[in-house]
């Protein structure tokens, strides 16, 4: 165990010391906050401007500012938290009241017709309104005859006004025709309101259903997402672990250091140290990644009410043993298993150029998982996803994904135990061809002339 | 009696097609320098790989301290590889202390024998360097120190003295001999015979797997027969003149004035007395000159010319390294 320890010790401060690794560790929270910024600074930095709209009456203004108010970000926010499933109110807040803020207002009219206004459009005035003098952005004229509302602008490319304009008086004509028609301006709403539901609905055993109810709630979607989630994060790091796995076993060996190791450490502490240390590194990666995810996440809980019921049930998935079980054996047995080929490749190679060679099937070999998660997050019960879940190199992901659809249980064991059984030749053979490798300077050209010799005299 | 570090028997080696180490028997007795001389492509890097059971023999028994190589016999020894290899971006002093680490010491004392370490050996200074910033013959020596660092019982060096300027060769021989002192057991292998010379108790030669000769200097030295150059005038027959006086005379190359000859002297008889039974026959001498034996000369005279051509030309053939 120590030596391991001390392996493990020296590839991971190995690791960790390298430039690399700190710029990767802060590059993801950086963008996120980068891009957070940037989406609140182009939020915020965008201009109020003000319009004017000359008619006879307040007609269309009042329309158009009606449309601005029923478009805004809050009630996208609300939406949103509909779709959600969060408490009411759970976006009136502060937090919006940035997305709510107005880019369009209205002002009186500095001019009843186009060349009186042209001074103010072409900014060479400027008109009095609720933040001060400012120009006047654009101006909606009606046509004598009431058919056309003509929009002057001097900054044609910004059409988000005249959009609005658009819909407001479209949704105007529609209540008008309604109104002509005899029916209520809300009928079409009515309409809508009155058709029938299709709630989605949990068949439970009598007894669950007394005490849960049948409402398909958060808690009957939180295992999927968390079995998805994981599934995924366990392919995240099988994919992250080649660069270090491939380049680490590269160093040693153009170092010509195994002969120096091989007499201090046996094999299997050397290669366990080596695996232990890359999980170490991409743990700690994802770690802090995480940590940042979820001091935003609790950031974000401060700012909207009833988000800490949100994740309570994503929490309770991920404890629940169904889940948690198959999760641990799969992570454990499906980074050995990935692990240990990676490892043995890199051994084979005496250059970044050699294994890059190898990359492109590695890459396609870890594309297929992917493609199968995919498959079995859109259909778990997929005759597909069952068949493959039976391919050892797919087995890891795949049943973690099938766990929250009760999969039978002589299924899993089956499943669990093939994984095993697979890891234990997968080490079999690495740890053969990684010697070949690292002590003997085999090289690509010669790996299947190694695994024929592993076969034969296994058969022997 | 004190167990040997090392015995080997009848070990081979083969790589593929090709016999690496043939029927090599070979003990190491505590306490001794033992030099393991040959060319490049003798065998002598797979016989010390095979010894500490980083390769294992095809046929034959290694046995290291009275046991199979094992990680705990392992311990108690110090092995420097042909291929020297260190982590490029540790530090001088974090490579000796992980290496003694590795080795059972504990930090503390890992950490305090390398200071000492680079001290006594002119690398203080670049203590906290990186391996990767260090010329080739610190970074040797790095390596070097590392093998000693935990004290080992059995010090296996392989080529140890490659690479390194005459001023750092004889800082490796003093270190050697010290840990002699110290009480360590060394066996070296090389193709300098000059080194073997300087150091060893005892010599083993190998030449194309096989070995060739094992015992100690002055047993070298006797397999080879003595004799003494000549020069006489030209046209002088060396030969017939000293053939009645029951000494043996051939003719040698040129080397300028007059002719050289070679005289090979009959047991009993000094490089003197060939040169009195010369005068006595009335040779024309111009020049004389005993003949100085080497190891090298050894080697020559037990595995030919061909053979030891390849101790001088270190591109001759590469040490093996196939497929196990």
């Amino acid at each position: 165990m120590r030596n391991i320890y001390l392996v493990f010790r020296r590839d991971y401060l190995g690791y960790v010391k390298a430039w690399g690794f700190w710029l990767s560790l802060a590059a993801v929270p950086a963008l996120m906050l980068i891009g957070s910024l940037f989406a609140m600074f182009a939020a915020q930095s965008s201009p109020v401007r003000y319009y004017t709209v000359i008619e006879p009456g307040q007609l269309y203004a009042e329309a158009i500012d009606a449309e601005f108010a029923r478009n805004e970000a809050a009630a996208m926010a609300q939406d949103l938290a509909d779709q959600m499933q969060l408490p009411d109110g759970a976006m009136n807040n502060g937090a919006m009241q940035t997305l709510r803020e107005r880019k369009f207002i209205e002002v009186s009219p500095p001019a009843q017709d186009i060349d009186g206004l042209r001074p103010y459009l072409l900014g060479e005035q400027l008109v009095s309104g609720p933040l001060g003098d400012k120009p006047l952005f654009a101006a909606f004229i009606l046509s004598n005859d009431g058919q056309t509302l003509e929009y002057w602008s001097d900054d044609v490319n910004i059409n988000t006004l005249r959009y609005e304009a658009e819909d407001a008086v479209r949704r105007l004509a529609r209540k008008h025709a309604l109104e002509a028609a005899g029916l209520d301006p809300d009928f079409i709403q009515q309409a809508d309101d009155g058709a029938v539901q299709v709630p989605a609905r949990r068949i439970r055993s009598v007894t669950e259903q007394e005490s849960a109810g049948s409402e398909v709630t958060l808690a009957d979607r939180a295992p999927v997402f968390v079995a998805g989630a994981l599934a995924y994060f366990l392919w995240l790091m099988v994919f992250s672990i080649i660069q270090y796995l491939l380049m680490g076993t590269i160093e040693e060996r153009s170092n010509k250091i195994f002969d120096t190791l091989l007499t201090s450490v046996r094999m299997p502490e050397l290669l366990a140290g080596k695996l232990l240390a890359v999980f170490a590194v991409t743990s700690t990666m994802m770690l802090v990644w995480g940590l940042f995810a979820l001091s935003g996440s609790a950031f974000l809980a401060t700012q909207v009410p009833g988000a800490g019921d949100m994740i309570t049930p994503f929490l309770a998935a991920a404890a629940s043993p169904q889940i948690l079980l198959p999760a641990l054996v799969s992570f454990v047995l499906g980074y050995i298993m990935y692990g240990m080929i990676f490892m043995a490749l890199g051994s084979l190679c005496d250059t970044i150029q050699e294994a890059q060679t190898l990359l492109s099937p590695m890459m396609i070999l870890l594309m297929l998982p992917m493609f199968a998660i995919f498959i079995a997050f859109q259909d778990p019960g997929s005759p597909v996803v069952d068949f493959a879940t039976w391919i050892p190199v797919f087995t890891p992901f795949l049943l973690i994904l099938r766990m929250p659809h009760d999969p039978p249980m002589w299924e899993v064991a089956m499943q669990m135990g093939l994984m095993v059984v697979t890891t234990l030749a997968v080490l079999w053979v690495s740890v053969r061809v990684y010697r070949a490798g690292a002590v003997n300077g085999a090289s690509i050209g010669d790996l299947g002339k190694m695994l024929k010799g592993v076969v034969r005299k296994k058969a022997a | 009696m004190a167990q040997s570090p090392l015995i080997l028997t009848d070990v081979t080696k083969r790589f593929g097609n090709f016999t690496a180490v043939r029927d090599l028997s070979l003990e190491v007795p505590e306490g001794q320098i033992i030099g393991f001389l040959g060319p490049n492509g003798a065998g002598k890097s797979t016989s010390l790989r095979v010894s500490l059971g980083v390769i294992p023999p095809d046929e034959g028994d290694v046995r290291l301290f009275g046991d199979v190589p094992h990680i705990l016999s392992l311990r108690r020894v110090g092995f420097l590889p042909e291929e020297r290899g260190l982590y490029k971006k540790m530090t001088a002093r974090e490579t000796i202390a992980y290496f003694a680490r590795l080795k059972g010491m504990s930090a503390s004392a890992a950490k305090a024998r390398a200071d000492e370490l680079m001290e006594s050996t002119g690398l203080g200074e670049f203590r906290n360097t990186r391996v990767s910033k260090l010329s080739k013959g610190m970074a040797q020596k790095v390596q070097i120190l590392s093998t000693l660092a935990h004290r080992p019982d059995f010090l296996i060096l392989d080529e140890p003295f490659s690479g390194l300027d005459p001023v750092n060769q004889q800082v490796l021989e003093d270190l050697i001999r010290a840990e002699h002192a110290r009480g360590a057991t060394i066996l070296f292998s090389t193709h300098v015979m000059e080194h073997a010379e300087r150091l060893c108790d005892r010599i083993v030669m190998m030449a194309r797997g096989r070995k060739v000769f094992d015992g100690t200097l002055p047993e070298a030295f006797a397999t080879l027969e003595k004799g003494a150059s000549l020069e006489v005038e030209e046209g002088f027959d060396l030969g017939a003149a000293l053939a009645p006086k029951g000494f043996e005379a051939h003719r040698a190359a040129d080397r300028g004035h007059g002719d050289a000859w070679r005289i090979a002297l009959p047991k009993g008889a000094g490089p003197q007395d060939a040169l009195r039974a010369a005068i006595e026959a009335g040779a024309p001498i111009t020049g004389f000159a005993p003949d100085e034996s080497r190891l090298r000369d050894v080697f020559v005279s037990l595995v030919g010319e061909a053979d030891a051509a390849a101790l001088d030309d270190p591109l001759a053939e590469l040490e093996e390294g196939e497929l196990a």
